[in-house]
């Protein structure tokens, strides 16, 4: 294998992407663990190496004396091709062992438009496309990650999904493998074992009926010792950060040293999936997260942190943070920089010390939407001169780019919202000039929203892609004139988006016939192939409009209904009527809306005074 | 003036799979390395600092070498052979600390002194070897050795500056200067060789 590999490795770019060997790379000898498992990231090295929620798993699996964890990505098309002229299987990074030899593939599923990959990758390996096809001697298939918070689309093919964090699911799940493995029992009892872990989601366990119309007639367990519904994972106590990061020998996206500070918001944008699949907020303390630093920069070399979070300004401690970063660091070569900062008056205090510690970064806002009343809308609210005068402070702290994120296609928008955003775009482009003269650029970043599952807008239709395309016209034009720089998803890749994640069972042969026909890659706009997409659903008789353009009904079984997030379908819909009047609701850490989060995990909430919890 | 400050010279082997590194990728880990080893590390003045790190030539892509060489900076003295053990603590398999000793600040730098880099080529089974070393006497009988890199054409024969056979190992001394340098796979190409059938070790460089 070894030795037929490095042939290959002559053949193709960026061969460093296929020969691991990094420092910090945990390597076993094959033999001397029971349980191989194989972490996943289903797009190539550069982009799937930095991936957090892998790195962690890799960490608390490695750490087991009986089990191996070792990496694998998809190929690029040349190593793909090579791989396939000289009949080898995909293989692990450390011990480079075929997929196939190991005993779990974990794969990661972070948005939706990998799933090509992951049939690609199953095909690479030369392990069974579908779960129901898969014997005893197969590896156990199992899936995580934000997209498997509705798992239906890829339910032929994965045999298990773990929902929500996986940090204590992981080790269940193995372990839980290891019994059955030594008990020599047949494939059907690992699934039934399985599907008793709290969290794990085993769809051949469930029967999908369908109504004559096409929609969900309901989703039946097929005993009664499976979940039903199936309640995500979380960490009650979000556990130290990992500092022994994999360090890349090559060039990928991220490459830096991640420090998540914490999970969840509170904020509760209507839009915002991760906001409301990724509840309650937790915290880690401003000790942790300094020792973090500190053991990460000495484990990697990195001389650039990543502070991650979903809204860093929110986290309850961020002065305190940003002040102790700043007087450890200002000397130092490090570079620290802190993304997802909200607009607000504190956000600006810090902005002296960010602008030292990160003096090349540009800074980023995201309204969202551009008027009052759409921000009412989506409950992001924001006054318009609170932001114009952060604007200011920006341009006033020496910065000269401006980006500024922009949804369209949001529910109840007409054209003059969409007009709004290029207004608004000049009035801070304006400010900037009278600041900073001509080298102030302002970048407006749109994208196309895609109503989410297990979000109050679940049950909108998507906007027409003829709509789409005229607002994209008009912003297009219109920033072309105002000399503002414009970037946007392109319209057929959130179509493709929106179909698998809010797709049901029925979209698995649509994903298998979009790979056969040359499906992959779809993240990848230069690869992304809306033909082969279209004819996979015409080929299987499925209409793609029945899943992006059709308003559900609010009694509706949808697809994902039987996964629960611990907020209640229920709340959804209280905070959709509030949204259809136009009315918000504040940051939730301030007053319980009662979302089903505390009913769900409070008994498990730390009663000590240092693990602070968003909820009040 | 001390602007420099302490300058170290290292030789460094590069096995394995880490021949599948590239020269900027390489000096990225290298760099990491440093930071890594704890060292009091000299960086760059300006805007932006970087360690001080200067590597003499590039190795291309898929060549182990155990004659690698680079110039970094200290803030303080101290003893080679702990540079060299701190250094090899902190280096990725395949990458391995074989040297260091201090240089004056006077010594011009790698990459202006470099003059000449030697090759050993090691064939893969199946390649006739004797055919490779018949056939190679011939080509070296040329005029001019004409190869193109990058759209450039240029005659590889001058850079030629010496040719060795031990056993079945073909020794190549090459020019390795700023305005002519020459690769061993260029070479090999013209006897109809892929990079899949020899294995090529950088095993010397010569500075003036």
């Amino acid at each position: 294998m070894q030795t037929q590999l490095e042939s290959l490795l002559y053949r193709v770019e960026k061969p460093g992407r296929y020969v691991g060997g990094e420092y910090n790379q945990v390597v076993k000898p094959w033999e001397s663990v029971e349980t191989h498992v194989a972490l996943v990231f289903p797009d190539i090295y550069d982009i799937g190496q930095s991936n957090l929620g892998l790195a962690i798993l890799y960490d608390i699996l490695n750490r087991q004396p009986d089990i191996l964890a070792e990496r694998a990505y998809a190929p690029w098309i040349d190593m793909e091709t090579q791989l396939r002229e000289h009949n080898l299987p995909l293989f692990s990074l450390e011990s480079k062992m075929p997929l196939s030899e190991f005993d779990i593939l974990g794969i990661t599923l972070p948005y939706e438009q990998i799933y090509t990959n992951v049939i690609n990758i199953l095909d690479l390996a030369g392990i069974p496309l579908f779960s129901n096809q898969r014997t005893k001697t197969d590896p156990l298939i199992l899936a995580g990650g934000q997209a498997s918070y509705n798992p239906e689309p890829m339910a032929d093919f994965i045999d298990a999904f773990a929902i929500g964090e996986g940090e204590e699911v992981i080790l269940e799940i193995t372990h839980a493998y290891q019994a059955w493995k030594r008990s020599g029992a047949a494939r059907e009892d690992l699934l039934t074992t399985l599907a008793e872990v709290p969290g794990v989601y085993v769809p051949s366990l469930y029967t999908v009926s369908y109504n004559p119309d096409g929609t969900i007639q309901a989703v039946t367990p097929q005993n009664e010792q499976v979940s039903f519904p199936v309640v995500k994972r979380i960490m009650p106590k979000l556990p130290p950060p990992i500092t022994q990061f994999i360090v890349p020998n090559v060039q990928t996206v991220h490459d830096r040293l991640s420090v998540e500070i914490m999970r969840g918001c509170t904020r509760g944008c209507r839009f915002c999936h991760a906001g409301m699949v990724n509840r309650p907020v937790r915290e880690r303390s401003v000790e942790e997260i300094i020792t973090a630093i500190d053991d990460g920069l000495a484990a990697t070399g990195y001389d650039e942190v990543g502070i991650l979070s979903l809204s860093s300004s929110d986290y309850t401690q961020i002065l305190p943070l940003t002040e102790e970063i700043y007087h450890k660091f200002r000397d130092s070569h490090v570079r620290v920089s802190l993304p997802s900062l909200r607009i607000a008056s504190f956000s600006v205090d810090l902005m002296d010390e960010l602008k030292e510690l990160s003096p090349a970064g540009g800074f980023t806002i995201a309204p969202e939407a551009a008027t009052e009343r759409l921000r009412a809308v989506i409950n992001k609210p924001l006054d318009e001169n609170v932001l114009l005068e952060t604007a200011r402070t920006i341009f006033e702290h020496g910065w000269l780019n401006l980006k500024m994120y922009f949804m369209i296609g949001l529910p109840t928008e007409t054209m003059e919202d969409v007009q709004a955003i290029l207004d608004l775009g000049s009035k801070v482009h304006k400010i900037g000039r009278s600041i900073a003269g001509n080298r102030v650029n302002i970048h407006l970043g749109i994208s196309t929203f895609i109503p989410k599952a297990h979000t109050p807008f679940q049950w909108y239709p998507m906007d027409t892609p003829e709509n789409i395309q005229s607002k994209l016209d008009l912003l297009k034009r219109g920033a072309h004139q105002a000399h503002l720089k414009m970037t946007y998803n392109l319209p057929e890749a959130s179509l493709v988006e929106s179909w698998l994640s809010r797709g049901d069972r029925r979209l698995g042969a649509v994903i298998l016939q979009a790979w056969q026909n040359g499906a992959k890659f779809d993240a990848w706009s230069e690869h992304l192939n809306l033909q082969a997409w279209q004819d996979a659903f015409s080929r299987v008789e499925l209409d793609p409009d029945f899943y992006t353009l059709r308003q559900r009904s609010l009694d509706e079984t949808l697809p994902w209904d039987h996964i629960s997030t611990g907020v209640s379908k229920h709340f959804l819909l209280t905070d959709l009527c509030l949204s259809q009047a136009e009315r918000t609701r504040e940051d939730c850490r301030n007053s319980c809306y009662n979302c089903g989060i505390l009913d769900c995990f409070e008994s498990t909430r730390p009663t000590q005074d240092d693990v602070y919890w968003g909820c009040p | 003036m001390n602007e420099t400050k302490y300058r170290y010279r290292a030789v460094f082997s590069k096995n394995g799979d880490m021949r599948f590194i590239g020269h900027l990728d390489l000096q990225q880990l290298l760099e990491r390395a440093l930071r890594r080893s704890g060292l009091p590390l000299r960086y760059s003045q300006g805007f932006s600092p970087k360690v001080r790190l200067n590597l003499a030539s590039a190795l291309p892509l898929g060549f182990t070498s155990s004659a690698e060489m680079m110039d970094f900076w200290l803030e303080q003295p101290m003893e080679p052979s702990l540079i060299q053990q701190q250094l090899n603590s902190a280096l990725p398999t395949g990458i391995r600390i074989l040297s260091v000793t201090e240089v004056s600040n006077d010594f011009p730098s790698l990459q202006a002194s470099l003059k000449a880099a030697e090759y050993k080529v090691s064939f893969k089974a199946g390649v006739d070897v004797s055919a490779v070393c018949a056939n190679l006497e011939e080509l070296l009988n040329e005029p001019n050795l004409i190869v193109t890199r990058r759209n450039k054409q240029f005659d590889l024969k001058p850079l030629v500056e010496a040719l060795q056979w031990e056993e079945d190992k073909l020794y190549l001394r090459l020019s390795n200067r700023p305005e002519a340098s020459a690769r061993p796979d260029e070479l090999l190409a013209l006897l109809g060789l892929a990079p899949e059938q020899y294995d090529i070790q950088r095993i010397g460089l010569y500075y003036s």
